[in-house]
């Protein structure tokens, strides 16, 4: 699975949880808070994208991303580790 | 200055029911006497294969009063709850109340089973991706959190769990909340119990539910009063009741003017009528008024053999035998925490449009006699109504209401 399709699920479940987001482009730049997410909706977000793309791992292991490029770089690397 | 012990009246009413959404379908459908019973369908309710299915009446999908993204994350009982209390908020004109100054009691407890069972259902293989609202949303306290988070409500929430009296005893503490001063405006939600299958199996290995003699024919299966009842039967509903200050709202539909809850020692569902005798003197004793003062009385009456049996001896009792009576359940089923407040707001519409609305199927009606509305509505202008309501675990209430003169 390469990079941009993990970054395509990542804004498809963005929109999924907020559809206020449809019509709204979203940047690689930016932070899920920065797109005026509570902290319930970034975890609904990142467990649906690990489902999404096959991964089963605690959440701990997704911490630490700055900005949604950052988070689509993790995913990619621990989908292929 | 407003007065220190105020009269509380009922200035707001939203409903939702097998009916459909808001008064006018309550009431019009009410005084027909409309037959909406069928087979139970939503997901996480259906019978078993190799099981009699479940007779019931199940409501239409709420109309839509959230943001989309607040929207599906609301469970079906939280977004019904929205629409009935919007309505009655919306006719109380509670956005000229100081929010600090609104209350909200939820009635009803383990309201979300059904949710809970499909959310066990789908989850069970993939136990890492349950998504994280399910960790707060399981909780009762999920309503008054979505209704407080989208309206002004900013005085208190609280759950009250009284079974099948849940409504009746929200309608109680709200009233109390607003004589005690805590509050000047407060909503009474009798909530949505949306029954799982496995609270049907369990109903009906209890005895308490309703179909084996008419299975094949639902609208005739609830008959509250009659000599052919044999259960109760399922009905989805959900209710919210405004009271406010009588000195800040006038008179609206009618004042609560007395109120009584007592515990009569049986655990499970066993009626008691000591209790239940107790109750209704106590509410009325609450009210000045002897029992001749009443002219209607909107009964419990699920349609269970027992239930019904001792309802009618502790009205006839109670001296009650004079008054009108009917069964708001013949119609729209039994809502269990709903019930209370869905049957408060079915008895101040009757009040309001002079007319009682008939018990449906009371072809042949037990003893002790009751003075019943059987076939077609009764004109009557009731001055004086008591409401009973009876939970699981030995919970007796009766509300005394006089109408709005």
């Amino acid at each position: 699975m390469d990079r941009d399709t993990i970054w395509a699920v990542i804004v498809g479940q963005i929109r999924e949880v907020v559809p206020e987001l449809a019509d709204r482009p979203i940047a690689e730049t930016e932070s899920m808070a920065e797109l005026g997410l509570d902290s319930i909706e970034r975890s609904e977000i990142i467990m649906n994208t690990l489902e999404a793309i096959g991964l089963d791992l605690p959440m701990v292991q997704v911490h630490g991303p700055k900005n949604l490029g950052e988070l689509a770089d993790l995913l990619h690397a621990k989908r292929h580790a | 200055m407003p007065s220190a012990t105020p009269d509380i009246v009922f200035t707001g009413i939203g409903v939702a029911c097998g009916l459909g959404y808001g008064k006018a379908n309550l009431i019009d459908g009410l005084l027909a006497g409309r037959d909406v019973f069928s087979t139970l369908q939503r997901p996480g309710r259906q019978a078993p294969d190799g099981v009699a299915p479940f007779l019931g009446i199940e409501m239409a999908d709420p109309p839509s009063l959230l943001t989309a993204r607040v929207e599906r994350t609301a469970g079906f009982g939280a977004r019904v709850a929205m629409a009935v209390v919007d309505e009655a908020w919306r006719e109380a004109g509670l956005d000229a109340v100081a929010p600090e100054r609104i209350g909200l009691v939820v009635g009803g407890s383990n309201l979300f089973s059904r949710e809970q069972a499909l959310l066990a259902r789908d989850y069970a293989g993939r136990p890492n991706f349950v998504p994280p609202r399910a960790g707060h949303a399981y909780l009762d306290s999920e309503i008054g959190g979505l209704l407080a988070s989208t309206l002004a409500i900013r005085g208190f929430t609280l759950g009250v769990g009284a079974a099948s009296a849940s409504g009746a005893v929200a309608v109680m503490q709200a009233a109390e909340a607003i004589r005690s001063g805590r509050v000047d405006s407060c909503i009474a939600l009798g909530a949505l119990q949306d029954v799982s299958t496995m609270d049907l199996l369990g109903m009906r290995a209890l005895g308490a539910l309703g179909a084996p003699r008419f299975a094949d024919r639902p609208g005739q299966a609830c008959r509250p009063f009659d000599r052919d009842h044999d259960g109760f039967i399922f009905g989805e509903s959900c209710a919210a009741l405004v009271l406010r200050r009588a000195d800040q709202a006038g008179a609206g539909y009618g004042a609560l003017v007395g109120a009584a809850q007592v515990a009569d020692g049986q655990r499970g569902p066993e009626p008691d009528g000591a209790g239940q005798r107790r109750a209704i003197a106590q509410a009325l004793a609450q009210a000045g008024l002897r029992p001749g003062d009443v002219d209607y009385v909107n009964a419990h009456a699920t349609s269970t053999p027992k239930g019904d049996e001792v309802e009618a001896d502790t009205l006839a009792a109670s001296g009650l035998g004079h008054a009108w009576v009917n069964a708001t359940k013949s119609v729209i089923g039994h809502g269990l925490a709903a019930a209370g407040a869905i049957e408060v707001a079915a008895l101040l519409l009757q009040m309001r449009a002079g007319r009682l609305h008939p018990t449906r199927n009371l072809d042949h009606p037990i003893a002790p006699p009751l003075r019943h509305v059987i076939g077609t509505a009764q004109p009557h202008q009731a001055r004086v109504a008591l409401k009973t309501s009876f939970g699981f675990g030995g919970i007796d209430t009766a509300l005394v209401i006089r109408g709005a003169s």
